[in-house]
């Protein structure tokens, strides 16, 4: 299948970029398991490296093998992860309180990592099935009943971090599979609008803010905002039967935002109503960890303070205070970004972010090359996946996003992770070594 | 047409990837901005914030300096009046544990462990801040810190800190003098902080202690611990030396003092020995006293508050904080103005029958002791006797007494070295008008000529009264330090040389007429019991009457002032002050307590 000709076709940028942040990753995680009082390591970064020798091994395998195969089976790929995902959280043995593994005795797998995988390769497949009647808003019900269907039972784990990064996923596979930017537009405004308002209701009265604000105190209370609402609404009906006898496209215009807006203000009513006090403070906290300074926001000033201290050259390897002496909390998965900023300061993490940088435009490049469509798109929705990883993941060590547990691909410790994404990349070079074929 | 609409399709999509690409080249931007923030602008707020993280400074008090009387000598063996003993004290940063009920827990049995109130420990903890070091026992046995180290698990963040316990080695007898430390408050705290002064840091307090803090304290220094979260130490480095106190040398004789301190065992008042020519202190006793062991320890609000509302007042040091009428004492005031301003014939004789008749609207009769008949000025002040100061008095007139008085500086502090001096009080016509609305009559300048009525005075006054008649004229400022010695004692790093203080414009011979009086009260007149000495002393008493009925014995004060020897050198000369607070006999009380007290100086050689 791999003929001599085949071979200049794999993309060695890729491979040496993702081999350097392998690398680059178990030295981290070398260095985030050392204990410097007792003289130890940890030896995780020993596991890491296992793990990244099956996984080399398993990428060429899936660089071999046509990802079209990965198409046609996409739907039973599907089914036998969440098959797992179930099994998982029955079965599972829990972790810090997350039944998030399976454990098979000398490793455990992490099926929600595989699903995102799985979703992709699903979404790919029926976009590209669908790719001319996608711009119909009836046909965006079915990736999102593909993508809720994990979510909720990654949920169930509860692995909230995992499971909320399907939702951009989602939306990323659709808008490059074409679907229309103004449904995704407002579906987006409609969540923003029923998670802000509530929000800032709840921020309000946490911090106990005083003074007026005109539009602030009209979201106090829920009488008013149920008839802004209503007004929206009866809009939206009132164009919406006009347009069936008037001439023209402005409708869209007008019914599309009252929509949007109606819908928004019911939802929000229905989460200031109906949700506990300390649900919408903990999607608060979420939002923003430093309400929370002795628990995520904890995690978050540490981490701060651990890339800051780090400066321009960094402490140096096995130097790097904030990580060695345990101030620095899940410095191998979450955090471990962190680590790597501290020891080698900000040289080493714009190295990471170049190094990081090329895979994803690589794959952006070799989604856009692909002459075919479920190609391109797997390719796309891989990027995706990385894409987001890296930027929730700085995102948080940096202070700027909501603390999710979400790994940085190649460099955290984790074996699902780490191989989920090998196989991915294994699916790039697949990808781009056929992009000729047809 | 299949192939356009696949082709169309595909050119979509090449753009929303290339939008996507963008949307990925914006949030990596956003992602290097912050990094520059983060690492690079606000990279030195960052790296001190780790430091503080993982850097545990634990404070190494410095040793405060020893204390020693005169006679100290590097090479000998002293008289250590106080000196440190080594401790420890169990420390801990209530921040630190970062979950209050795993810092309570830990407290409680660390509080069992060394049987302590683990209540109050907490009480104290959630009013300080957290970030603080908070000392949860001092002077901690050694085999409680052993096993505090060895079970490092049990007792996280628990630190303890090499300390030293003051130790007053001539408790009660130097009590007033040296003072006591205690725990900054805080006051004190608020007031000190910016001059190096920390919380939990003890401060001298009153005495020699409060006044020479500064030189005591020396420097703490600190060792710089690197903990991990769960503060095992990673590396341990001292930071800083600590520097230790200097030590002083008093001017204060051990023998003299203890001398003085037996002698007025039985009396509550003061006894200050001082030499005229340099205003060293040789001895300074107060009675009642106090034991200033008893006030270092952390819990000493009991104790301190029993002593404070003592009746007999023991932390009065009455030397120098309690002013009384210098009684006859007084009439050598009052026979040197008359001698300077009156050109006054000490040889002029007066009579006395036991009283004196102020005639005006309404006679008024003063009384003296006994009958002294017909004397001349160095009798009457040898005698002590009242009618004749009566009549020179009123000679005289109150201004040039008073003025004379101001000379001497009754109303002014003597400037010793010591905090919380007070001054007499010299009375005056326009003050007499303010405050009783009168005018100063005859029967005041009567009383005034011998001592009684307004005027009052400290002891320590009284010796810069007789350091002007021996040093003719010139007062030196009484000192309690002779020196600041370094640490190991072996370099004097200040001495302190005699400050002249006042000068009193006094005639020689005006001086040599009072000696000659004082010297006859020893010889033959109110304090012949001084004259068994084999030393030459000159003197004069004085019993101050503080209520209506002169007899009752327990109402008077006595007051002996002297020096000797009476012909030797201003440079050799000892001045003695007894003060006897309302003894029995008055003057009667003093002379023996004087007596004992320059016995003792014959003894150690002074003379």
């Amino acid at each position: 299948m791999l003929g001599r000709n085949e071979i200049y076709k794999i993309d060695f940028v890729l491979v040496i970029a993702v081999i350097l942040l392998v690398f680059l990753g178990i030295l981290t995680i070398y260095s985030a398991g050392f204990d410097p009082i007792d003289k130890v390591n940890n030896g995780l970064y020993k596991k890491q490296l296992i793990w990244f020798i099956v996984g080399f091994f398993i990428m060429v395998g899936f660089t071999v093998i046509n990802y079209q195969f990965l198409g046609d089976y996409s739907l039973h790929i599907y089914i036998f992860l969440m098959v797992l995902l179930v099994i998982t959280v029955i079965f599972g043995t829990p972790i810090r309180n997350t039944k998030a593994w399976l454990n098979f005795g000398l490793f455990s797998i992490q099926p929600s990592e595989f699903m995102k995988l799985g979703l992709v390769i699903i979404l790919a497949k029926y976009l590209e099935l669908r790719e001319r009647d996608i711009s119909h808003l009836r046909e965006l019900l079915i990736p999102t009943l593909l993508t809720a269907l994990p979510m909720l039972v990654i949920l169930l784990q509860p692995d909230f971090g995992t499971a909320v990064v399907y939702v951009p996923i989602l939306f990323t596979m659709l808008f490059i599979g074409g679907a229309d930017v103004s449904h995704l537009i407002s579906i987006v405004a409609i969540a923003a609008i029923a998670i802000v308002v509530p929000m800032v209701i709840t921020y309000r009265e946490w911090v106990g803010a005083v003074g007026t604000n005109f539009i602030l105190d009209f979201f106090k209370d829920t009488k008013l905002i149920f008839i802004v609402a209503s007004v929206f609404f009866v809009i939206a009906i009132t164009t919406f039967v006009l347009h069936f006898f008037l001439v023209g496209k402005w409708y869209r215009r007008v019914y599309i935002p009252s929509t949007v807006l109606s819908l928004g203000f019911f939802f929000s009513i229905i989460i200031q109503k109906y949700f506990k006090l300390y649900q919408k403070r903990r999607i608060l906290v979420f939002l923003n960890p430093e309400l929370d300074p002795h628990g995520s926001g904890y995690n978050v000033i540490q981490s701060k303070i651990a890339v800051g201290a780090g400066q321009f050259f960094g402490k140096g390897f096995l130097k790097g205070s904030q990580s060695q002496l345990g101030f620095l909390p899940e410095k191998t998965s979450d955090f471990i970004f962190s680590v790597f900023a501290e020891e080698w300061g900000f040289v080493g993490a714009v190295v990471l972010l170049v190094l990081l940088g090329i895979v994803i435009y690589r794959g952006i490049q070799i989604a856009i090359e692909s002459k075919d469509k479920f190609g391109a798109l797997l390719a796309g929705g891989i990027v995706t996946i990385f894409f987001f990883h890296v930027l929730i993941n700085i995102g948080m060590v940096l202070g700027i996003m909501p603390v999710t547990g979400l790994p940085l691909p190649f460099i955290s410790y984790g074996g699902s992770n780490l191989l989920m994404s090998m196989i991915a990349i294994g699916i790039l070079i697949s990808i781009r070594m056929r992009k000729f074929v047809y | 047409m299949l192939a356009t609409i696949r082709h169309r399709l595909l050119e979509a999509f090449r753009t929303r990837m290339l939008i996507l690409l963008g949307i990925v080249t914006c949030c990596f931007a956003i992602i290097l901005i912050q990094l520059i923030n983060v690492q690079l602008i606000r990279g030195e707020e960052f790296a001190r914030k780790s430091r503080m993280n993982m850097e545990n400074n634990i404070p190494i008090p410095a040793a405060r300096g020893e204390i020693y009387d005169r006679n100290f000598d590097p090479d000998k063996k002293n008289v250590v009046i106080v000196s440190n003993r080594p401790s420890f004290n169990v420390t801990t940063v209530p921040a630190n544990f970062r979950d209050n009920t795993k810092m309570e827990e830990t407290v409680r049995l660390v509080c069992k462990l060394l049987k302590v109130n683990g209540d109050e420990v907490l009480k104290e903890i959630k009013e300080r801040n957290p970030w603080e070091r908070v000392i949860i026992k001092e002077d901690v046995p050694f085999e409680s810190i052993v096993s505090i180290a060895t079970h490092r698990d049990k007792f996280p963040f628990i630190d303890w800190e090499d300390s030293s316990v003051r130790v007053y080695n001539h408790a009660n007898m130097f009590a007033h003098v040296i003072g006591y430390i205690g725990l900054i408050s805080k006051e004190e705290y608020a007031q000190l902080k910016h001059q190096g002064y920390r919380q939990y840091q003890r401060i001298g307090k009153s005495g020699i202690e409060s006044q020479y803090d500064k030189v005591l304290r020396g420097r703490d220094g600190y060792i710089r611990r690197i903990v991990d979260v769960r503060n095992r130490v990673e590396a341990e480095e001292v930071g800083l030396e600590p520097q230790a106190g200097n030590n002083l040398v008093l001017t204060i004789d051990y023998g003299i003092q203890e001398a003085a301190y037996e002698a007025m065992e039985n009396y509550m008042g003061a006894a200050i020995v001082i030499k005229a020519a340099t205003g060293e202190v040789l001895a300074m006793v107060s009675r009642p006293d106090f034991d200033p062991n008893a006030l270092i320890s952390r819990n000493n609000y009991g104790i301190i508050q029993q002593l404070l509302n003592d009746p007999t007042k023991p932390f009065v040091n009455r030397a120098i904080q309690s002013r009384f009428p210098p009684a006859s004492t007084f009439k050598i005031v009052t026979a040197i103005a008359a001698l300077e301003e009156e050109r006054w014939n000490p040889s002029t004789s007066l009579f006395c029958n036991g009283s004196f008749t102020l005639r005006g609207f309404v006679d008024t009769i003063f009384f003296d002791y006994r009958v002294h008949g017909t004397l001349n000025l160095y009798w009457a002040i040898a005698r002590s006797c009242s009618v004749y100061f009566y009549q020179l008095g009123l000679r005289i007139g109150p201004t040039m007494i008073l003025s004379y008085a101001t000379h001497f500086g009754f109303d002014q502090r003597t400037g010793i070295d010591l905090p919380g001096e007070i001054t007499g009080f010299i009375p005056s016509k326009r003050w007499k008008l303010r405050v009783f609305g009168q005018s100063w009559y005859d029967g005041d300048t009567v009383n005034l000529s011998i001592g009684q009525g307004f005027i009052t005075v400290t002891p320590i006054e009284m010796a810069n009264l007789i350091a002007g008649i021996v040093n003719n004229g010139i007062v030196y400022r009484p000192h309690l330090v002779r020196e600041v010695r370094s640490p190991d004692n072996r370099r004097v790093i200040q001495t302190f040389s005699p400050q002249r203080q006042r000068e009193i414009p006094i005639s020689p011979s005006t001086l040599s007429i009072i000696r000659e009086g004082m010297r006859l009260a020893v010889t033959g007149g109110t304090c012949s019991q001084l004259s068994r000495l084999p030393v030459p002393i000159a003197g004069k008493t004085g019993t101050a009457q503080t209520r209506s009925n002169r007899y009752e014995e327990e109402s008077q004060h006595g007051w002996f002032i002297g020096y000797a020897p009476y012909d030797g050198p201003p440079e050799r000369t000892v001045i003695v002050v007894v003060f006897v607070e309302y003894g029995r006999g008055g003057a009667a009380a003093a002379v023996p307590v004087a007596y004992k007290i320059f016995s003792k100086m014959i003894q150690l050689g002074y003379f």
